[in-house]
């Protein structure tokens, strides 16, 4: 099951995409699984996709941003904050576990923290899987 | 030979069929031009000979088809499959039908539980047992999940002159205009700012609004802090001006279903209410956004964590 | 050994199916009424905020939505300890008056009425038949029906799937000219429902006297509603249990279990209701029944001493004279109807009389919290209970739902025996005899 080890990644094209360029063109490590769509603020992120990725199969999903004020639309990752506060809430009415939503924030000049967000899901997620076999 | 229409009704309540009634002396010149095949509140056709042992169900070949309500047995669904072979068009009349309407609630349970609190009184007998009884399916569904619908016609039940506008249109060999829009695409109250309404209120105080002046002069209910489905659902219910419930002055609670087809109203609405800054979690009882729209998967089990 | 399935019943309001099993001789052994659908109302209500049940609950039948809208939200006004304002009171029982017409007119005119027609081609026994055998009568009719729903479309914004009564009240009050409107087209409702009862006199009625309607005749005791002085009651009283012989026990509604109980059967879905307090246990036998009582028209009007309104009390003593009471012949339902329609009517023009109910104090506020709310209205179909029980927030925590029909199941099953061997001998029977094993059903309104 190739995709169950899927993680999708909506990233925003002003931070959060540019700092995933920079990881790959440093040739930085980070997990395979992670599949990213970018778009052009985290603020943007619909519940419903969110909601959509999971259904579909997806491991987990990551809504990355710019860092707290540094929204380019000003209070754009403000709203992905009130949003996806509620949405992990709303995940567990559909049966998926809080835990594999990851919101985050990172300039488009940290790759290394970019990377570092992504390996930290993939090993939440690793860790959820193992529990979940062993149920 | 005259337009025939069969009708059949499932996991419904009725209230599609008397909307159908609804359409008042009309009913009676439309019943003129057309054939009335099958329409068990209305004329007695039988699905069987009363002593042959039930195969396929009798519903006789008609131009156009209706049917109300969800799918929840397997005597609803071979009533469905029956309609979907005898019928050239077949409509799926009201919210049930399109979406699992409020009977579809019953899929946030499991299939064993869920009906074991309608005996919980009993004091007498022994409750239904399978053989005797048409055989649940594992959940409600909407008549689209089971076989090919050619127009789905929601609202709970859909207003009388949208029934009345799609018959005739159909009756004459062509299509009735697709509908769009929300139900505050198409409501008159005075909007302003959701500014500052930190919590979503229950409706159990009256709305504010001066009782002389029409509706138009009510502010919005969800600006009130109400809360009000009308972004998330489907436009059509409108009469005397205004949706029907906000000329009532009481809330939408979503009976049209989602706005775009397969949406899921309760989705929208909590994140209509996040980005707007209200919180959240002063929603009593999110779940029942999902009222009218559970079918199609939207309503499941909650597992244990 | 052979058996005879009708299905669906057709023209009664909602999914049934009829089986009768035959003996080896091809008489009658057994007749069952199958109700086929069970939604789980019960189980999924619960959790949800109690005030949002009226609005929930009218699904349970879209015949008659404001009688479980209005029960629903009388036991949602108990649970939170909320006391609507009069008007509110006085608008909701004008609306389950104007209900009672709508649905009266249905059931008479376009389910049972085709019944009566001469022409016995099943294909023709329906309201398009009706229309064209008597063009003027089904035009009145259709316009009638929906100008009880359109009044209430005007009061409460839906007619179908009600939304205007609220806990604490009602949602907007009804403005000056909206009551003299109201008040006009509930007097053309009247003169209406005289002119009905004037022709069934003569038309109808007499067929359903005499022998023929005997065959089906089974004996029962009686449930309604009644006030404190034994006057007819739809929207608020306390009920009254009437035994075979005429002897009555009075209750105050919210004490429902203690003098009835509930039984079922495993070959439906419907729930049976019997007379606990008759110690008699429940029983269908026909010949022998148990705690098997009726609701219904026939059965309030039996219980009733009286009707408060003058039309309909002089109906009410005509019927007696020739009828007695209690009445017992199951085809009398369709006159109790018409005596009740003429009642509603009645009713609705007094409430629409005063400006008592424009004022427009309409809503109390209501607080959500733990309790236990009992709601209980006269249906068109019979006394219809709605009892839920609330959690601290408000929600629901348990419900129990007797609806009118239930209390029927178990009487229209022994109609429905009664018929069936009266007509049906050593195997030999036909459509117009099963036609009358469903009239058994079609007179109960289920
Ligand atoms: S859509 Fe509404 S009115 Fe139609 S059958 Fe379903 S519950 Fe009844
Ligand atoms: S939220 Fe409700 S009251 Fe406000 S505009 Fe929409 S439908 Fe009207
Ligand atoms: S306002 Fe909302 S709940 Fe009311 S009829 Fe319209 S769509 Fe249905
Ligand atoms: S642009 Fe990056 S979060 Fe808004």
């Amino acid at each position: 099951m190739p995709h169950q080890s899927t993680i999708l990644a909506f990233c925003c094209t002003w931070c959060a995409y540019p700092a995933a360029d920079l990881a790959g063109t440093a040739r930085m490590d980070y997990p395979a699984e992670l599949r990213i769509i970018r778009v052009m603020c985290s603020g943007m992120v619909h519940p419903d996709l969110v909601l959509t990725a999971l259904e579909k199969g997806a491991a987990g999903v990551m809504v990355l941003g710019c860092r707290p004020g540094g929204c380019h639309y000003r209070d754009g990752n403000t709203i992905t904050l009130a949003r996806m506060e509620m949405v992990e809430e709303l995940m567990e009415d559909f049966g998926f576990d809080r835990r594999r939503l990851f919101v985050g924030w990172c300039s488009a000049a940290e790759p290394d923290r970019f990377a570092d967000m992504v390996r930290r899901m993939s090993a939440r997620l690793e860790r959820l899987q193992g529990a979940g076999e062993e149920n | 030979m005259a337009f025939r229409i069969a009708a059949q009704w499932l996991h419904s309540c009725a209230g599609c069929e008397m909307a159908i009634l609804d359409t008042g002396s009309r009913l009676l010149s439309l019943l003129d031009g057309i054939e009335l095949v099958h329409m068990p509140l209305l004329v007695d056709n039988k699905y069987h000979a009363p002593d042959r042992p039930p195969e396929e169900a009798d519903i006789p070949p008609a131009d156009l088809g209706l049917v109300s309500g969800g799918v929840a047995n397997r005597e609803q669904l071979e009533l469905l499959q029956a309609m979907r072979r005898r019928c050239s068009f077949l409509v799926g009349l009201g919210t049930c039908a399109s979406h699992g309407g409020i009977p579809a609630m019953i899929n946030s349970w499991p299939l064993a539980e869920g009906l074991a609190a309608t005996y919980e009184n009993i004091e007498s007998g022994t409750p239904p047992a399978a053989g005797s009884i048409p055989a649940p399916l594992d959940r409600v569904y909407a008549v689209d999940e089971k076989v090919n619908i050619d127009l789905l016609l929601p609202g709970c039940p859909p207003d009388p002159e949208q029934i009345h506008q799609v018959l005739t249109t159909l009756a004459a060999g062509t299509r009735p205009p697709a509908r769009t829009g929300s139900v505050c695409d198409r409501c008159p109250t005075r909007r302003h700012s959701m500014a500052d309404r930190p919590q979503v209120r229950r409706f159990v105080e009256a709305a504010a609004f001066d009782p002389d002046r029409p509706v138009a002069a009510m502010p919005c209910l969800l600006e009130q802090g109400l809360l009000c489905m009308g972004p998330v659902t489907a436009g059509g219910c409108e009469h005397h001006g205004a949706p029907a419930c906000i000329g009532a002055r009481a809330p939408c609670r979503g009976c049209y279903g989602p706005v775009a087809g397969q949406g899921n109203q309760m989705v929208a609405m909590m994140n209509i209410l996040a980005s707007h800054g209200l919180d959240f979690r002063s929603v009593v009882d999110r779940r029942a956004m999902l009222r009218f729209a559970g079918a199609h998967g939207l309503l499941r089990p909650v597992k244990p964590k | 050994m052979a058996k005879i399935t009708i299905n669906p019943v057709t023209r009664i309001e909602g999914h049934a199916r009829i089986t009768i099993h035959l003996d080896e001789a091809g008489d009658v052994r057994e007749t069952r009424l199958h109700l086929t659908t069970l939604r789980g109302f019960e189980t999924f209500v619960r959790g949800r905020a109690a005030e949002e049940l009226p609005r929930i609950v009218t699904r349970i039948c879209g015949i008659c939505p404001w009688l479980h809208h209005l029960a629903s939200a009388k036991a949602v006004d108990r649970c939170f300890g909320a006391r609507p304002p009069a008007a509110a009171q006085a608008l909701r029982e004008l609306c389950l008056h104007l209900a009672h017409i709508s649905d009266k007119i249905l059931h008479f005119f376009f389910l049972a009425g085709p019944d009566l027609l001469p022409d016995t081609d099943p294909r023709a026994r329906n309201l398009a038949g009706l229309a064209r055998q008597n063009p003027e009568l089904a035009e009145e009719v259709v316009r009638m029906r929906v100008q009880a729903q359109k009044m209430l479309e005007l009061i409460g914004g839906r007619a179908i799937h009600p939304v205007a009564a609220v806990a604490g009240g009602f949602s907007r009050p009804l403005a000056e000219d909206e009551r003299r409107q109201l008040a006009r087209q509930a007097g053309q409702l009247l003169d209406f429902a005289l002119r009905a009862m004037a022709h069934a006199k003569t038309e109808i009625f007499p067929l359903h006297r005499g022998p023929a309607a005997e065959a089906g005749a089974i004996r029962t005791g009686f449930l309604g509603m009644v006030d404190g002085e034994g006057n007819l009651q739809l929207y608020e009283g306390g009920l009254r249990l009437m035994q075979e012989d005429g002897t009555v026990t009075d209750f105050p509604a919210h004490r429902y279990d203690s003098f009835l109980a509930e039984h079922a059967e495993p070959w439906s879905h419907g729930k049976m209701v019997y007379a606990r307090c008759w110690q008699q246990g429940f029983s269908m036998d026909p010949d022998r029944p148990a705690g098997i009582y009726r609701v219904n028209t026939l059965a309030r009007l039996n219980v009733a001493d009286r009707i408060a309104t003058p039309r309909a009390q002089e109906e009410l003593e005509e019927f007696r004279s020739l009828s007695g009471r209690p009445a017992q012949s199951t085809l009398l339902f369709h006159h109790a109807r018409l005596i009740e329609l003429i009642h509603a009517c009645e009713r609705s023009v007094e409430l629409l009389a005063g400006n008592d109910i424009t004022d427009q104090c309409i809503r109390t506020r209501a607080r959500p919290g733990a309790g236990r709310g009992i709601g209980v209205v006269e249906a068109p179909r019979g006394t219809l209970i709605h009892d839920y029980t609330t959690d601290e927030k408000g929600c629901i925590t348990r419900a129990n739902l007797i609806v009118g029909t239930t209390h029927n199941i178990a009487p229209m099953n022994m109609s429905i025996r009664k018929a069936a061997s009266g007509l049906i001998r050593g195997g030999r029977y036909d459509r117009e005899m099963l036609n009358r094993v469903e009239m058994a059903v079609r007179a109960y309104d289920p």
